[in-house]
């Protein structure tokens, strides 16, 4: 029996040590520095097994669920498969069961995937086209409710990939996605306490699928939906939020268009900031462009919000990873 | 007599001190801009790992690591005044937690024996 997987390789480990020991002595370059389970830079993920809570303590409920685990702290009794925190597993195929557009740029592509590609809503996956160009996207659908994964995509003018989608893509196109990664999951949540979910342009797919994520599971707390766009037309799922709202009680829509003044005009972060009074009982979802995550990330902390209370998602430029 | 570490409070010292020692730094005017654009989650890992060591607990800190890791910052201009606002922060800090006068100066002299590790000097 192999105790000990990374990717795809059996590592030798002794009876009693650690991972990253094991690693480092099959001489493969894992990142650490502390090796007392305080730094996290040798976190790693278990893709097949369950690591041991031990090698898990400090971590947010998000990242113990999805297996996130700090190697230095890891002597496993069970079989691990491993890989690195940040690398996606897998690569499957999907084929593109729709694609609409649902503003002038955003374009909303629902692909049908094997049952071998499992996720959480709010993760994020990797698009690759059949010349290997490759670029994340955040998964707005339900895995329970719906038969594909749907992704929101802004298109960008002399995008690649923006090209690609808006000109090559087509029912039946063939593509593949590997992942999925990132940890802006409904988890750790108590059914009672008020979320706030805050995001700006396609920020609202993650902040969707974790919205109903947290109504299937009977989420009972106030939430409160925070959209941001540069003009109207990008809040693109106005309509269908504000429907939403009319059957959820405890689900209130916030939007805020930035080249507006009136009472929907302005800046979606200043309006949150504002807004939300109960710092230290809420979840906080953060979604969109890094510059705006970052600035809600910081101002919260330093009101006092935890960073175990704030779960996010930055989206980088094309090139950049996440 | 018992260690710096058990005197200070141990790990929920630590735990204590985290956040509201990376919230003084963080809206320190001298120092916040070398920490713009970091990912926040990895930085309070990495400064509760940093307040393990000046607490005198059980860290592998090593040298090389503290070197690496503040290449970039002496880059962008990282000197010993924000090494002393650093410090001073520090102390502020355990300060406001209640930790004694004397374990105070003892906690600031083990962060300050990195300086030159952290300056890459």
């Amino acid at each position: 029996m192999t105790l000990l997987t990374y990717r795809e390789a059996a590592i030798e480990i002794e009876p009693g040590e650690d991972v990253l020991s094991a690693l480092l002595r099959a001489e493969i370059d894992a990142p650490h520095s502390c090796r007392s389970g305080v730094c996290q830079s040798c976190m790693h993920r278990a893709v097949d097994g369950k690591p041991p809570a031990a090698a898990q303590q400090g971590l947010s409920e998000a990242q113990k669920a999805l297996g996130y685990f700090l190697a230095c702290r890891c002597v496993p009794d069970t079989p691990l498969t491993i890989v690195p925190a940040r690398e996606a597993e897998g690569r499957s195929e999907a084929f593109v069961r729709s694609i609409d557009r649902l503003s002038g740029e955003v374009v909303r592509l629902r692909l049908e995937h094997g049952a071998d590609f499992a996720y959480r809503p709010g993760q994020f996956l990797e698009l690759i086209t059949h010349d290997g160009l490759g670029r994340h996207y955040s998964i707005a659908s339900l895995p329970q409710e719906d038969p594909y994964v749907e992704l929101h995509i802004r298109l960008h003018t002399g995008g690649r990939m923006s090209q690609f989608i808006a000109e090559e893509l087509a029912p039946g196109s063939r593509l593949h996605i590997a992942g999925p990664l990132g940890t802006c999951i409904y988890e750790g949540v108590d059914p009672d306490q008020p979320m706030a979910l805050i995001g700006s342009g396609t920020g609202l797919a993650p902040l969707l699928g974790v919205l109903r994520d947290a109504l299937k599971r009977g989420h009972r707390g106030p939430i409160r939906l925070y959209h941001g766009a540069r003009e109207r037309e990008g809040l693109y799922l106005h309509d269908h939020l504000e429907a939403l709202t009319e059957t959820h009680a405890n689900l209130s829509y916030v939007p805020r268009v930035l080249n507006e003044s009136g009472h929907q005009g302005g800046d979606v972060a200043a309006a949150a900031l504002e807004h939300e009074d109960a710092l230290s009982r809420t979840a906080f979802f953060l979604c969109g462009g890094e510059k705006l995550v970052g600035r809600l990330k910081r101002d919260l902390y330093l009101k006092g919000v935890s960073l175990k209370q704030m779960r996010s998602d930055a989206f980088l430029p094309a090139g950049a990873g996440r | 007599m018992s260690s710096l570490y058990e005197r200070v409070g141990g790990e929920k010292a630590v735990d204590a001190a985290v956040d509201l020692f990376y919230r003084t730094v963080l809206a320190d005017g001298r120092i916040a801009r070398f920490f713009e654009g970091v990912n926040m989650e990895e930085q309070v890992a990495k400064q509760k790992a940093f307040l393990t060591m000046a607490f005198g607990g059980p860290a592998n800190y090593t040298g090389k690591d503290m070197r690496k890791a503040h290449e970039r910052l002496v880059a962008k201009g990282l000197n010993d005044s924000h090494v002393d606002a650093v410090l001073e922060d520090l102390s502020r800090t355990l300060r406001q937690l209640g930790v004694g006068e004397k374990e105070v100066q003892e906690v600031a002299a083990l962060a300050d024996s990195v300086r030159n590790d952290v300056l890459n000097r």
